[in-house]
């Protein structure tokens, strides 16, 4: 019975068209992942940062999983929203990663994007803010059909994990 | 000879040896190295080269030597020549004659451990010159060979072969050798200086960097002349194989080098070595002299880097290199030299369009192409580069999408959000990632019918029943439940027929059918006899309240209701129907006789059998008569005695039953349940035909109700958690009392729907009345379309009265006309509603992804279906439900249950089921590391995750261990039990039954209300995140404190009066075990209880106490001279001193004297937090008590001889308990600190002490005090470091709970927020109370807690004529209640306040439940009582109450039963801040808040601030306490019982508590103490000591006795135990002490016991 200890965190966001960002996360599993403690999901708080443009959250993760099968490798997915001076959220990227499956610290930078809308929706973004989302916000990071989207590159979120792996030699898997 | 045989022998064995030792790591370096070598040739020969080398290895081994010896010959001559090629050293003899071994693998390019790669390859060299001069020897053409001895040169063919593999290897080295080609092997002294200098290193193991480097950037000058002479010569010698002419151009120099190896051999022989040898090791020595003088710049020359000029390296250029030139290439050449380019576009042939290349670039290309051989192939025919067409198409060729929402696939689907501000609810249902729009809820409200309403005439009333009355008929008639019965009992019996018809042989399968069908027709029968009898009953009632509306109609003249109803009549054929109403009875009387006849015969059996036994007996006392009668008269009367107590009763014959009396039975159900045999069928119809008569022709009051009816007009509020969303238009209320509305309200909802509220408002001119409807919460499945309209009904318990013909509601009205019959109607009626989730257009529920919530929503669907009712969600288990349905043998052809029916038909039929779904990972199961069972067992991981979940149980479990073996399985084993066993009650654990109950309500309160702020709790706030200290400033309202500050540091400094300061806050995170202390400062106490006349009253009671009889506190009788040795502890009245102990760690003070001893000791105590977890709800739930004991320090002189007394000391010291102070740690950790003076709790009864003041003289005030007050301790008790108290929880949960729910009204609550606010800024620390949570989790305005409850009666008859003493009596009752503070059983949530019923069902609460139930006694008892609310010592904020009594007002404190007057000075109530009554709250606006400062005239507004005033009149708020407290009789016999374990488990316990010493009980003291307690119960533990004691002293003469009663309420066992163990009476280490342990147990109404448990330690004395 394998065990995925994953410990790190969300750093920030660079890269992004907006200052003010905050970001929601979750990690996904397949069926055969067992969450034994942690948190999966979360929000980080908003960082305005004053210099520079990365935007640094230093969020927290620490999630333990317990696993039957390497089916599902969990990812991390998130969110990156834009608080503008009004106090309203807008959402700013998508974007996922998978969680790294050799143990040891890892730099992860996650690239993101958001879908673009038609031209109605890009103007009236531009000027009353908001923007098209996601209906099924899984299609983060489910491949299916996902090409068909038009969508736009949005900055980098930067995230620092350190995994920690066990049992996952008694099953054969090498790493 | 022979010498050199011998050395022959030993050069071979040592070469042996060496093989062996380098032989392994070499090889790996040689390996290494042929990677490298191998460039030109040879590999493919090795293999062949192993298999030889083996075959001639010991032949070569031969020949080495015999070369040897023979170049050690030449050598000899040679060496006066040249002595510098005297070298070599071992370790390079070593490599030689390994490389020999190895010579397979090409020699080693790269440093290795030992030698360098040069150096190697040096050796390599020398060694394959070596050979090759040995060949020549033996070809013996060189003249410098010529005197080698013949005998060396035999072995030809031998060397030949050697030479041969020799040649072959050097082949290979030809690199390494080629490399020094150019620096041609220079000098030989160089290379001898340099290769001495290596030995010279390598003694240390490797060549330094530098020498290496010296070595490979040495430039050995070629000696071309030499070399070139050397070829010649070797051109000459012609070597017997292949040797290529590098090799020979080597050849001369490597003549010398055998030499050198030579020597070197002989230098490794040297101690065996005769005299040349020795002269060879000179040499050597001479040769390290020589190298020492050299150093590397001798070898250094230094010169220009070499310069190439430009010109002549493009020549060199040009040879290797092809540039090819960007001009453009000639058609002829590209294409064969007899051919004309052909143009294919000329010809008319389409040729595509080529793609864009640039001009030089081709020609680059067909340059280089053309170089090429076969480069012609490329070009065209027409000269050019074949090429394909330009792949780049002009146009787009994907479609482009026109419309997003057209064709886009559904799961890409993208929407346009606006920007918004996120809600800040933390009932939020979107989780993070679910913000996928609104969830809606349609809520349809279909209509209003009032199946009463005020406005009722009596008419109405009548008609309403009526309709009512038909709906049920209609309803009954359509289930038609009597036919279906009766349907199944003629199939039944047709069944039972056929099964006697055809079956005539007895088998038992048809037998027991038989049995079960008629057992089965008997039920059948009764519920066709119950079903008909209804129908019959409703509708004769039909009827009957039919003829009521008509004679109503008739009395009153006018019609009101368009009610009729008509009976239709159905003839039959009377014959028919007669026989077939005879033929039933007669079936059913055959049947019932066929019943009676059964049993008959089962009675008959049994008295058959009964009777044959009484026979026998009566057989056997016969024969026992006669014998007795022969036998001894005397004994007769015994026996007679005994045989009378046997007497056998005589069975009686059962009776036959009578047929008739079957019938007549049969006949008048029949008659009572069923419509005589050939009456007509009646069947009712009712219609609303009926004219109504107009309004004008009505009578006044008629005319004046129907206007009032259609003035009032009525609309509903949907109200959806607690809010307002949306409401109906107004409808005017038509004459037939239904509104419709037919409105559907869609919701959309962000929000967890917790409640869906309907307030139907109805006004009528200018009052308006409100009625409230709660609509469950629909189940995830109801959705719009399915739903059904679902009738809620409701009623309103509003009083209103008319002056016209309307009924009113809640008001008595009869029908008669003498007013007899009186009924009361509410306000009730239907709401016509129905909730559900919508559906968006595309047929998606918009519905909440998972409604846990809905526990505890009641469904009133459940008469729609089964299913529903069972909830689709909760319908997991169908097999249960199969066995379920199987059990109650559930009709298959009821209509009602097709559906269940088929349900279950498709789950038990289980495997031929298909499932509707797919499995989205296939190949899972294939995958799995383990299987589902072995992944679920583990332990560790179960433990990780219910740590996660924080169960209490595992709730910082430190340190899950990282095996699962390592996990004991005991660790869940509780946590299981608790999770099976939720309702089972465990008495082990709990002594009461009824406790354990109360014990595992709580539990069940707990997690309810714990659940409920879990998510409360983990929403944080910024205050929670960010702790900013607030930056004191000038401007603001602090100014004053800066200017305190400022003023303080002009203030002189007074050490001698030091203070205390304020202490910096922890948060509690950072902490671990040890870092918390609690410091407990024991000041001084009073009145301690003094020793009477110790140690002179046991000595003289050993000798007097049958002789005198007078009591004990009269005899002042002087030490006897043989006492004497007690003359010291008796010169103090009493030495105490005072041991503090918590968490079973205890410190005392130091002794100190007398009745008012000072200590002033502070005592350091550590603190350690359960598990280890110092949160602040942890640190809440502590619920350690701090004890304090005082204990008398008694010295007893034990010497024994009084010779010695002079010399020796020998004192045994005793403590004797005096009382305690209690205090527990929730208490230290709410305050912080503690400081004041307590009462110490004494016992009733101290043996041997009194309270008597016998130095009272000395001091006039103390001498002001009573005797019954009992003694003080002034105590300073606090935590350090200061921890912040979690207040800050508390306050967001009381936030929390106001937004949730209340059922106050809004201006109430609005008043309060604003009452509280007003007062707070007065007087910040002051509390007022205002609104309290229930145990519910609502919010409750106080006063409704306060409502006068009698106590039990029980009590009040106690004392008949006194009044105060009943007064106590109920005070003490109510102290009796366990006390259970909630902090501790609702850690970190808030205070919750129990209604006085639920208390006492709890049987557990705090001050304020006490408190609430004191004060209703009171007030029950016509008392003027007040709750009071303030604060005290040491239990903070608390409740106490207050009463008038004689002109004086007196405090009780409810939780010990004292009670205090109002200038007591001992007076726990420190502080007054509210004052509560049923009917108001004041607030304490006075300067001071001391109690003996206070003025309780609540009548006076400047000092008390009331609630209610007159701008806001008490609105008369219900109470929520119950109409009447019910008590239960305490089981006596239980108590006893209780009693009896109590002391069981005691005695276990000190048995324990003294695991040295054996503990022997004087049972005969132990029943004087027994019988003691209930006396003392009896006095409420009043001053009897005297008499007791003396009484005890009487019986126990010989005994020194010190002991004590205590007296507790009872909850569970440990606290019991805890308070035996705090007294410490099992420490005394006397031996011979005896122990004496009683325990009374008192019932109290309702299961309040007291606890009356009497310790007592004896000690005989001399």
């Amino acid at each position: 019975m394998a065990e995925l200890h994953i410990i790190g965190q969300i750093v920030g966001a660079s890269g992004f068209p907006h200052k003010s960002l905050f970001c929601k996360w979750g990690l996904q599993t397949g069926c055969a992942w067992k969450l034994l403690s942690g948190l999966r999901e979360g929000q980080t708080q908003v960082d305005n940062p004053v210099i520079q443009d990365m935007a640094y959250w230093s969020h927290p993760i620490d999630v333990h999983y317990a696993t039957k099968g390497l089916q599902g490798w969990p990812k991390l997915y998130m969110q990156v929203w834009h608080q503008d001076s009004f106090g309203r959220n807008e959402l700013c990227g998508y974007g996922f990663c998978h969680i790294p499956s050799s143990p040891g610290t890892h730099d992860i930078q996650c690239v993101t994007w958001r879908p673009l809308g038609t031209w109605q929706e890009q103007l009236s973004q531009m000027f009353v803010g908001g923007g098209p989302q996601l209906k099924h916000s899984d299609l983060i990071y489910t491949g299916a059909d996902r090409y068909r989207l038009q969508t736009m590159a949005m900055g980098k979120v930067h995230l620092q994990l350190s995994i920690i792996l066990r049992n996952f030699d008694q099953y054969g898997v090498e790493y | 000879m022979a010498s050199t045989e011998n050395l022959r022998e030993k050069i071979k064995s040592k070469r042996k040896a060496l093989q062996a030792s380098l032989g392994g790591s070499r090889q790996v370096d040689d390996n290494r190295a042929s990677v490298a070598v191998e460039i030109e040739n040879g590999a493919r020969n090795e293999n062949a080269r192993k298999v030889e080398e083996i075959q001639n290895e010991d032949e070569q081994v031969e020949n080495l030597k015999r070369t040897m010896k023979a170049q050690r010959q030449r050598r000899k001559k040679m060496l006066i020549d040249d002595i510098d090629d005297v070298h070599s050293e071992e370790s390079i003899q070593e490599v030689n004659i390994i490389t020999h071994q190895q010579r397979t693998l090409p020699p080693l390019p790269v440093p290795t451990p030992r030698t360098s790669f040069a150096e190697y390859s040096m050796r390599e060299k020398m060694r394959e010159k070596l050979k090759a001069a040995r060949s020549k020897a033996q070809s013996a053409i060189q003249q410098e060979e010529a005197s080698a001895p013949p005998q060396h040169l035999t072995p030809f063919k031998d060397q030949t072969s050697v030479i041969q593999f020799d040649t072959e290897v050097d082949e290979e080295d030809m690199k390494t050798a080629g490399v020094d080609e150019l620096p041609h092997p220079s000098s030989k002294v160089r290379f001898h200086e340099i290769a001495n200098k290596i030995k010279q290193k390598s003694k240390d193991g490797f060549p330094s960097a530098e020498e290496a480097y010296n070595f490979f950037t040495f430039n050995f000058d070629p000696e071309p002349e030499e070399a070139e002479e050397k070829s010649k010569k070797q051109k000459r010698v012609g070597a017997p194989k292949k040797i290529d002419h590098e090799e020979e151009s080597e050849g001369d120099w490597d003549e010398e080098e055998s030499t050198i190896r030579t020597e070197a051999e002989e230098e490794e022989e040297g101690e065996e070595e005769d005299q040349p040898l020795v002269k060879d090791n000179m040499d050597n020595e001479d040769d390290y002299l020589f190298i020492i003088d050299q150093t590397a710049r001798d070898f250094l020359v230094i010169r220009a880097p070499d310069y190439e000029s430009y010109y002549s390296r493009q020549q060199k250029d040009k040879k290797v290199l092809f540039t090819p030139s960007i001009l453009t290439v000639a058609t002829s050449e590209k294409i064969p030299e007899d051919m004309q380019p052909r143009f294919l576009e000329d010809e008319g042939i389409y040729v595509g369009e080529r793609p864009k290349v640039s001009k030089s670039n081709q020609n680059i290309l067909e340059h280089r192409l053309l170089k090429n051989k076969e480069g012609k192939k490329w070009f065209g025919s027409d000269g050019r580069i074949i090429a394909l067409p330009n792949p780049i198409k002009q146009t787009y060729t994907r479609p482009p999408i026109f419309s997003l929402h057209e064709k886009v696939d559904p799961a890409i689907e993208t929407f346009y959000k606006k920007a918004e501000k996120s809600i800040d609810d933390n009932r939020y249902i979107a989780g993070s990632m679910e913000l996928q729009g609104r969830f809606q809820l349609d809520i349809d409200i279909s209509g209003i019918v009032f199946t009463h309403h005020p406005m009722f005439s009596r008419e109405h009333v009548l008609a309403a029943k009526l309709v009512q009355l038909y709906d049920q008929y209609l309803c009954r008639q359509q289930h038609n439940l009597a036919g279906l019965y009766s349907d199944k009992l003629c199939a039944l019996r047709n069944a039972v027929k056929s099964i006697t018809d055809y079956h005539h042989v007895h088998i038992s399968v048809t037998q027991r059918r038989l049995v079960e069908y008629k057992s089965e027709i008997r039920t059948t029968r009764r519920m066709c006899h119950m079903e008909q009898e209804k129908d019959w009953t409703l509708l004769k009632n039909l009827v009957k309240v039919w003829k009521d509306v008509k004679s109503l109609r008739e009395f009153q003249k006018f019609t009101n209701t368009p009610v009729k109803l008509c009976l239709r009549r159905q003839q039959i054929n009377r014959k028919a129907d007669e026989i077939n109403y005879e033929r039933e009875i007669q079936t059913e009387v055959a049947e019932l006789l066929e019943d009676y006849q059964e049993e008959y015969e089962n009675k008959l059996a049994e008295y058959k059998k009964k009777y044959e036994e009484w026979k026998a007996w009566r057989k056997a006392k016969k024969a026992k008569k006669k014998k007795k009668k022969s036998s001894d008269e005397q004994e007769t009367d015994d026996t007679e005695e005994s045989s009378m107590f046997e007497e056998f009763p005589k069975p009686d014959p059962p009776e036959q039953v009578d047929v008739s009396l079957v019938e007549q039975q049969v006949r008048t159900t029949a008659a009572r349940i069923r419509r005589k045999p050939g009456e007509p069928v009646l069947t009712p119809e009712l219609s609303m035909t009926a004219t109504v008569t107009p309004t004008n022709q009505c009578p006044r009051g008629e005319q004046l109700r129907r206007q009032d009816v259609q003035r009032s007009t009525l609309y509903a509020k949907i109200i959806f958690n607690n809010k307002e969303v949306s409401r109906t238009s107004s409808q005017t209320l038509s004459a037939d009392f239904r509104i419709h509305f037919g409105q559907i309200f869609n919701v959309q909802i962000i929000n967890w729907p917790e409640s869906i509220k309907i307030q139907i408002f109805e006004t009528m001119g200018m009052s308006s009345t409100k009625t409230e409807v709660f609509i469950p919460i629909p189940e995830t499945t109801v959705l719009t379309g399915s739903a059904l309209i679902d009738e809620i009904e409701f009623s309103n318990a509003h009083r209103i009265t008319f002056d016209h013909e309307g009924v009113g509601s809640g008001v008595p009205f009869s029908f008669e006309a003498d007013g007899s019959n009186q009924m009361i109607l509410l306000t009730s009626g239907k709401l016509a509603c129905s909730v559900s989730w919508a559906v968006r257009e595309d047929g998606v529920p918009l519905i909440p992804p998972v409604l846990h919530e809905n526990v505890g929503v009641q469904r009133s669907l459940k008469h729609v279906d089964a299913i529903l009712s069972i909830g689709t969600s909760g319908l997991t288990d169908m097999k249960k439900l199969a066995r379920w349905a199987a059990e109650s043998r559930l009709d298959p052809n009821d209509p009602s249950n097709a559906c269940l029916m088929q349900l279950i038909m498709s789950a038990t039929s289980g495997e031929a089921l298909d499932h509707d779904y797919f499995r989205l990972e296939q190949l899972q199961e294939e995958f799995n590391f383990v299987s589902d069972e072995v992944f679920n067992k583990s332990k560790r991981f179960r433990l990780l995750q219910l740590r996660n979940e924080e169960v209490a149980e595992f709730h910082n479990f430190k340190q899950v261990p990282i095996l699962d073996r390592e996990i004991s399985e005991k660790i869940f084993q509780e946590y299981e039990k608790k999770c099976h066993e939720k309702d089972t009650v465990d008495i082990t654990s709990h002594l009461d039954p009824h406790r354990a109950l109360v014990a595992r309500f709580l539990q069940k309160v707990r997690d309810s209300v714990k659940n409920r702020f879990l998510l409360a709790k983990h929403h944080y706030i910024l205050s929670d995140m960010v702790v900013e200290e607030a930056v004191p400033s000038i401007s603001s309202g602090d100014s004053r404190m800066l200017g305190i500050s400022l003023f303080k540091l002009a203030e002189p400094r007074r050490p001698l009066r030091p203070r205390r300061k304020e202490r910096k806050k922890v948060t509690a995170q950072n902490l671990s075990d040890g870092d918390i202390k609690l410091l407990v400062n024991i000041i001084r106490a009073y009145d301690v209880p003094i020793r009477k006349s110790i140690g002179g009253k046991p000595a003289l009671t050993s000798r007097s106490a049958r002789s005198i009889n007078e009591t004990f506190s009269t005899s002042q009788i002087p030490q006897s001279p043989t006492q004497s040795h007690e003359w010291f502890t008796n010169q103090t009245s009493v030495r105490p001193f005072v041991e503090v102990s918590f968490q079973r760690t205890v410190r005392q003070t130091s002794t100190a004297e007398g009745q008012n001893p000072n200590w002033n000791e502070e005592l350091e105590i550590p603190f350690r937090a359960p598990n280890g977890d110092y949160s602040t709800a942890s640190l809440q739930s502590v619920s350690d008590d701090v004890f304090i004991n005082v204990f008398d320090e008694v010295v007893y002189d034990v010497l024994e001889d009084d010779r010695e007394r002079g010399s020796d000391v020998h004192t045994r010291v005793e403590r004797h308990w005096l009382g305690a102070v209690q205090v527990p740690f929730s208490t230290i950790y709410s305050q912080s600190r503690i400081d004041g003076t307590f009462r110490i709790n004494t016992p009733p009864v101290l043996l041997g002490y009194s309270k008597e003041r016998n130095l009272s003289s000395e001091r006039g005030w103390e001498a002001v005090r009573s005797l019954s007050e009992g003694s003080y301790l002034s105590l300073f008790i606090t935590v350090e470091p200061h921890l912040v108290p979690g207040e800050a929880v508390n306050e967001k949960m009381i936030e929390m709970l106001r937004k949730l729910e209340t059922q106050e009204d809004e201006k109430l609550l609005q008043k309060a927020e604003k009452f509280q606010k007003e007062v707070k800024q007065k007087f910040p620390n002051r509390r007022c109370v205002t609104l309290v949570t229930d145990l519910t989790g609502k919010l409750v305005f106080i006063t409704r807690f306060i409502k006068a409850l009698s106590p039990p009666q029980e009590l009040l008859d106690a004392f008949p004529q006194d009044y105060e003493a009943t007064t106590e009596l109920v005070a003490r009752y109510v102290s009796l209640m366990p006390f259970l503070p909630d902090s501790i059983s609702f850690a970190g949530i808030c205070d919750l306040w129990c209604t006085s019923d639920q208390f006492l069902n709890l049987l557990a609460g705090d001050e304020e439940e006490h408190a609430v139930l004191l004060c209703n006694y009171f007030l029950a008892m016509g008392k003027k009582a007040w709750l009071v609310i303030g604060t005290a010592i040491p239990e903070g904020p608390t409740a106490y109450v207050l009463t008038y009594e004689q002109n004086q007002y007196v405090i009780w404190n409810s939780t010990t039963g004292q009670y205090y007057g109002q200038f007591d000075a001992f007076c726990p109530l420190q502080s007054v801040s509210c004052l509560v009554s049923a009917d108001n709250v004041w607030f304490n606006v006075q300067k001071y808040e001391t109690v003996m400062r206070v003025h309780f005239d609540t009548s006076k507004p400047n000092l008390w601030k009331p609630f209610f005033s007159r701008n806001f009149p008490f609105p008369g708020l219900s109470s929520v306490q119950p109409e009447e407290l019910v008590y239960r009789r305490t089981d006596k016999a239980a108590a006893v019982e209780l009693q009896d374990k109590i002391e069981k488990i005691l005695k276990e316990k000190i048995m324990e508590w003294r695991p040295r010493h054996p503990t022997r009980w004087n049972r005969y003291c132990t029943a004087t103490l027994r019988q003691f307690l209930p006396k003392l119960e009896f006095s409420r533990g009043g001053e009897v000591g005297d008499d007791h004691s003396a009484e005890l002293q009487n019986q126990l003469g010989d005994y020194r006795i010190s002991g004590f009663p205590i007296n507790m309420s009872f909850s569970e066992l440990s606290p019991i135990i805890e308070a035996v163990h705090s007294t410490g009476v099992h420490n005394t280490m006397i031996p011979q002490v005896e122990f004496a342990l009683a325990v009374y147990v008192h019932p109290y109404p309702n299961n309040v016991l007291s606890v009356w448990i009497y310790v007592a330690s004896l000690v005989r004395s001399r």
